[in-house]
């Protein structure tokens, strides 16, 4: 997996660098970008980490930067770093589904515990993605045929009771139920049932 | 005796209003009825007819003023009520004559208006016709806002004598207008600070970029240091960065002056005059509480400046309000500004605010207008220099110094509008 970075968007350069001082402290990755759109050109969305975010800045704000990703279902944490008067932007944006933001004049400690939490976020996301995928093309290996079974047995049908829905003979059934046990790399019924729910839950 | 020219006369310079005026009349016309019965006696006059007719009218009137719903009364030049009707006596909650007749009039003015009141006494006894208000202190400490009518009393030989006065209760008209008062300087008071809390916003989120690199900075260095391995020569760099980021936010505070300086003024023809009497009006509830009595000296001549009012509004407000702050701490005994305004030189019109308070030390003159300069405890100093940044912008002057008789003297000029700064206004209204 690769490691973790810190994405860093200010457009005033002495507060980027000065972040980038200050997180490299404590031995993470830091990269930063002057702009919401010089990020956007340069960021790959496969690259684990945390953004964060100047809410103010001229072009492209803060705010919209976290538009654009989520329209483009990017959902790296973002950390908004608001100056006085703009709380309650950042309030709206932690809304709009930001993972946090504080307040300048910040404490170091504070900001660097807030990133290190954003980072374990990221990473379960991208676990539970990885998850979801691997599931997915499970999934995609079964035939039309064992999908229709694996559907039934999930339901909690027996082997007689599928036979009777599908008009298969009882032993074709039982080769079937097999063959998606061993596709799914499921031990029991209750793996198949766990991983349809998941599979529902992401639809 | 009593030409009928001289009644209108004082009944229409004394006041508009028929009751008051017919009051006031009456009064006259008692008053020298009794003058003309007192001299009458002197002489031992023969005319005893024209006596009875005289003692028949004063009777006549009496029953009138006596019945008389407002307070009608009769003022010695030290203040002595000669005579007040039974509207008077519930006015000031006595309960029979003696208890204020004969007595002081202060002795129901509230403390803080004594001052006041006895100048406006002494302009009436000077001959001048007036309203004025203040507040009283009833014998049953009752405290109500009155509002005085009040007119010479002449005799024959023109000389004046006595203060008739009708007086009437406006506590609740002054509670009303109070409140609209209170509501509109906390208004100038919003507006005020709103441009200055403005200002402070963004001079505070200018300030926090450097401020905010060097605590990152600091902290950075902090944490390697702590953990070791660092070499020194590896935190020159991050401290460079430090020195850099604290200049910048001096660069910062310096451009405030420049920031203050800027704001451009909107010019209008002005009348001057019309501006400090709303400054008056702003400052007059302090002038009050602070029982400073405040005068006018305004050339009704002058032509129109060009000014931005609500600008120039501050800058005397600014002005009026150092004057009143500095009687009352000095304690003065004598707490008089006089605000002037007359032509100077041919293109300006000279504002003049003068005070009766300590003045301002020699050595201080060329430091009064600087930022935060300041010698008082909650003061900010930043007044007189935003009064100075402004005036500059309206092209004129501003200087203070001190007057022969101790007092501050604070004198700004501003150009007279002149035809094409009109026109040119004329033009930008039809643009915008
Ligand atoms: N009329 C005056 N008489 C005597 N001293 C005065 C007068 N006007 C100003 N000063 C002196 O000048 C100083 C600066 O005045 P300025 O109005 O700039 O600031 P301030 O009144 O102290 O504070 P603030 O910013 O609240 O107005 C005052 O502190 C006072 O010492
Ligand atoms: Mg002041």
């Amino acid at each position: 997996m690769n490691e973790p970075t810190v994405f860093i968007v200010d457009d005033d350069q002495a507060v980027a660098r000065s972040l980038r001082w200050l997180i490299e402290s404590v031995r993470l990755r830091v990269e930063t970008y002057a702009s919401a759109q010089a990020f956007i050109d340069g960021y790959d969305a496969a690259r684990s980490g945390c953004l964060v975010l100047d809410v103010r800045m001229p072009g492209m704000s803060g705010i919209e930067l976290q538009e654009r990703l989520a329209a483009q279902r990017i959902r790296i944490p973002i950390i908004f770093i608001t100056g006085h008067g703009d709380v309650q932007m950042a309030v709206r944006a932690v809304q709009a589904g930001a993972f946090d933001f504080i307040e300048k004049p910040f404490n170091d400690q504070d900001l660097l515990d807030r990133i290190q939490r954003a980072i374990a976020r990221d990473a379960e996301q991208r676990d539970r993605d990885q998850q979801r995928a691997r599931l997915r093309t499970l999934f995609a290996s079964l035939t039309p045929r064992e999908s229709e079974v694996l559907d039934l047995v999930v339901e909690g049908l027996s082997n007689k009771a599928v036979a009777n829905a599908l008009g298969l003979s009882a032993k074709t059934v039982e080769v079937h139920r097999a063959k998606v046990m061993e596709k799914m790399h499921a031990r029991s019924v209750s793996d198949l049932v766990k991983m349809a729910m998941q599979r529902q839950g992401w639809g | 005796m009593l030409p009928a020219s001289d009644m209108l006369w004082l009944a229409l310079v004394v006041l508009g209003g028929s009751l008051t005026a017919v009051l006031i009349v009456l009064g006259v016309v008692l008053a020298r009825l009794r003058d003309a019965e007192r001299r009458l006696d002197e002489r031992e006059s023969r005319h005893e007819s024209m006596l009875d007719r005289l003692q028949e009218n004063e009777y006549r009137l009496r029953t009138i003023i006596e019945s008389e719903p407002e307070c009608v009364k009769l003022q010695a030049e030290d203040g002595t009520v000669l005579e007040i009707n039974p509207a008077g006596l519930r006015l000031v909650d006595a309960n029979q004559p003696a208890d204020i007749i004969g007595r002081k009039i202060f002795s129901v003015v509230a403390p803080e208006y004594v001052d006041i009141y006895r100048e406006n006494m002494r302009r009436v006894f000077a001959g001048e016709a007036m309203v004025y208000e203040f507040r009283a202190i009833t014998l049953k400490n009752r405290v109500a806002w009155m509002e005085t009518h009040a007119a010479p009393l002449r005799d024959a030989r023109g000389n004046i004598y006595a203060l008739l006065g009708i007086t009437r209760d406006i506590t609740e008209h002054k509670q009303a207008e109070e409140q609209a008062r209170r509501h509109q300087t906390e208004l100038a008071r919003v507006a005020r600070l709103s441009t200055m809390g403005e200002m402070a916003t963004g001079i505070a989120h200018e300030l926090n970029q450097p401020l905010s690199a060097i605590a990152n900075f600091s902290r950075g260095c902090i944490r390697r240091l702590r953990s070791g391995g660092m070499s020194p020569v590896e935190l020159i760099e991050p401290l460079e960065e430090v020195c850099e980021q604290a200049e910048r936010a001096g660069d910062i505070l310096r451009h405030v002056r420049d920031f203050v300086r800027k704001s451009e003024p909107h010019l209008k023809p002005m009348d001057v005059n019309q501006i400090v009497r709303a400054v008056v009006k702003f400052t007059e509830h302090e002038a009050r509480q602070q029982r400073t009595l405040v005068r006018l000296n305004l050339d009704p001549l002058l032509p129109k400046v060009a000014a931005d009012a609500i600008m120039i509004e501050q800058v005397m407000v600014n002005l009026v309000r150092n004057a009143i702050e500095a009687m009352s701490e000095a304690n003065s005994s004598r707490r008089e500004i006089t605000i002037s305004s007359r032509l100077f030189e041919t293109d300006f019109v000279e504002i003049e605010i003068v005070d009766t308070g300590p003045g301002i030390d020699g050595s201080l003159i060329d430091q009064v207008f600087d930022q935060f300069f300041t010698t008082k405890p909650e003061g900010v100093g930043m007044g007189l220099a935003i009064s100075r940044s402004i005036i500059e912008s309206h092209g004129g002057t501003v200087r203070a110094e001190s007057s022969r008789d101790g007092g501050a003297i604070l004198r700004f000029t501003l150009t007279i509008n002149t035809q094409q700064s009109s026109r040119r206004e004329r033009a930008d209204s039809i643009h915008s």
